[in-house]
């Protein structure tokens, strides 16, 4: 098949070949949504629909702080908000993290501990950012401890989640074999348990810091009055759509430079000891993306284990 | 003589089988009692918190229980249930038409290319940005968060359809091809029929998505559902309300999602080996 596909394609030259390209598909895509948007903006009726050039202008003064506009006293600008919830973000991580190994690590160790914790895990997992958002509104007020609550309450079931599967899924037979030639506690911990632990851990962290910051913005909207959400509902409610859907693209800028700069190389990086299993799949040209990590590792468990694990898998927000 | 072996074997057996079944009896058991103790706990641990803070803030579990009746015989029960359900079936139905689509579109790979970073931007963003953007641009009309929706939710479908696609048997097709079969034949009698049990996994997804994203827009854009009853009870300091509400959707959906949509995804496909697990 590959050679069929090889020769075929080495038949044809020139533009055609060129224009067949994957590539060239990816790099037409952003292309076809500008179209798409020029022809709204041209058919649809409507006074505060933004072209792509005021979008543009608006983004490039928002970045370069000459739009003039002062969003409060103390998060004036783009840079400060989008810290604001940074740090938030990072500290509720890091909460979630500590919770979400303890209680993971216990349910994957004891069956008791699972069957007590398993159904309220799975609630929250499954439980829309936005009960949390309205009720921590109203209960804490607009301050820092409402929205890292939110990330808190966001990232933790994903954390117990794989934890638990990692240590489940750790080679009992290694350990044995471990345990019979004598080898010392510490270094079965430091070459079995560990790097057996370490994908889920990762696919853990990588979870709870995706799932956290969707958590986060729609908390910063009803429960904030700075930060990133916080940005995007002052452009909602003042009624601005460029500064809408400038800031929705500054999200999206930020979320993908998170998993390009920060969780790609660090996915190479912690995996760097394994074999081919990863290399293989991006090379398919798998859909990048957060889901990748746990894609692989949660499917392994789907099948023995059916339902609850899946979750993680659409779990959005 | 074979009487006698046949007679000795099973019971044999039969004694080893008693244990294990004993075994697991008790370990189920054990289960059930930890499972049971761990609602216990958590709904005291609840009552207690509610008790501390203020049951106007933070209602127990028995107010927010006592409350949904008050909601069904006010009339706005049912009729928010719809309005919801109805949302969900428009915008999601489409998202996941749209999913499919785009899924199947995966198997050339200059459509793969084309959509790749589409999927990517979907699933990495958050719905809020969606809901907000289609909002300001459509305001109350249902384009608003009809596009809400389908943004958030499409990628998800895209994903666990293009998951059966890279399962796809490779051999079916390339004989298919040698054969000189028709493109549209080909996918509709190798490739259809292998996708559907990845096609009910991404139903079962993108509901589990597709929901929350909807509830959202309500809460924007609507003046009725849940989303706005939650909203309004919220800015109307009725917790027990608001709790009520959401609590009894949030049991609805994983209702249909944990039970309904799972059970017959393993009646629908118990024939089929590997995915009957």
């Amino acid at each position: 098949m590959a050679t069929a596909v090889a020769t075929a394609s080495r038949a044809q030259r020139g533009l055609p070949r060129i224009l067949r390209s994957p590539t060239t598909a990816r790099i037409l895509f952003p292309f076809v949504v500008l179209g798409i948007w020029y022809f709204i903006y041209y058919t649809l009726d409507s006074r505060i629909f933004p072209s792509p050039q005021q979008v543009a202008v608006f983004m490039w003064e928002e970045i370069t702080l000459t739009s003039g506009v002062r969003y409060s006293s103390v998060a004036e600008n783009l840079y400060v908000q989008f810290g604001i919830t940074l740090m938030r973000l990072t500290i509720g991580f890091f909460i979630a993290l500590i919770v979400g190994t303890i209680i993971g690590l216990a349910m994957g160790v004891s069956k008791k501990v699972d069957a007590f914790f398993h159904d309220w895990v799975m609630g929250l997992l499954a439980m829309p950012a936005l009960v949390y958002a309205l009720f921590l509104g109203l209960a804490l007020g607009f301050t820092n401890v409402g929205p890292i609550i939110a990330v808190v309450l966001a990232g933790a079931p994903f954390v117990i989640i794989n934890i638990r599967e990692g240590v489940r899924n750790t080679p009992k037979e290694l350990i044995d074999m471990a345990r019979s030639f004598e080898v010392p506690q510490n270094k079965v911990t430091r070459h079995v348990l560990l790097p057996s632990l370490m994908p889920f851990f990762f696919a853990a962290i990588r979870y709870a810091y995706a799932v956290g910051w969707k958590g986060l913005v729609i908390t910063e909207v009803f429960a904030s009055d700075r930060g990133m959400g916080w940005t995007i509902k002052f452009w909602y409610d003042a009624h601005r759509a460029h500064g809408v859907i400038g800031y929705a693209l500054f999200f999206i800028i930020f979320a993908l430079a998170l998993e390009k700069l920060v969780f790609d190389p660090l996915a190479d990086r912690a995996f760097k000891w394994r074999p081919k299993m990863d290399a293989v799949q991006m090379a398919e040209g798998d859909f990048g993306g957060v889901q990748r990590e746990g894609f692989l590792f949660i499917e392994d468990q789907e099948i023995e284990e059916g339902a609850d694990t899946t979750v993680a898998k659409g779990g959005n927000f | 003589v074979a009487t006698t072996v046949e007679h000795r074997a099973p019971e044999a057996r039969s004694a080893e089988e008693e244990r294990l079944l004993a075994l697991r009896k008790r370990e189920t058991r054990q289960r059930w009692f930890w499972r049971i103790a761990g609602y216990v706990f958590f709904l005291a641990a609840w009552e207690m918190l509610s008790r501390i803070i203020g049951p106007n803030l933070l209602p127990g579990p028995v107010r927010i229980a006592q409350t949904i009746p008050e909601l069904i015989a006010s009339g706005r029960f049912f009729s928010s249930f719809a309005a919801t359900l109805t949302r969900i079936g428009i915008g999601f139905g489409l998202a996941f038409l749209v999913g499919i689509v785009i899924g199947i579109l995966t198997q050339s790979r200059w459509w793969h290319g084309f959509f790749r970073d589409s999927v990517t931007t979907s699933l990495v963003s958050p719905s809020l940005i969606w809901a907000l953007t289609g909002l300001v641009i459509w305001g109350f009309e249902p384009q608003g968060w009809i596009f809400a929706i389908v943004m958030t939710t499409f990628a998800v479908v895209t994903i666990n359809v293009a998951e059966g696609i890279r399962a796809l048997p490779r051999d079916l097709i390339d004989m298919s091809r040698a054969f000189g079969v028709t493109n549209w034949r080909r996918q509709r009698e190798i490739v259809f029929p292998f996708l559907a049990p990845f096609v009910f996994t991404a139903l079962r997804f993108g509901f589990s998505v597709g929901w929350k994203v909807t509830v959202l827009t309500e809460v924007f854009s609507s003046n009725e559902g849940i989303g706005f009853e939650m909203r309004v009870a919220q800015q109307l300091f009725r917790m027990d309300e608001f709790f009520a509400w959401a609590i009894s959707f949030f049991i609805f959906a994983l209702f249909l999602e944990k039970v309904v949509l799972q059970r017959s995804e393993r009646r629908f496909f118990r024939w089929r080996q590997e995915v009957a697990s």
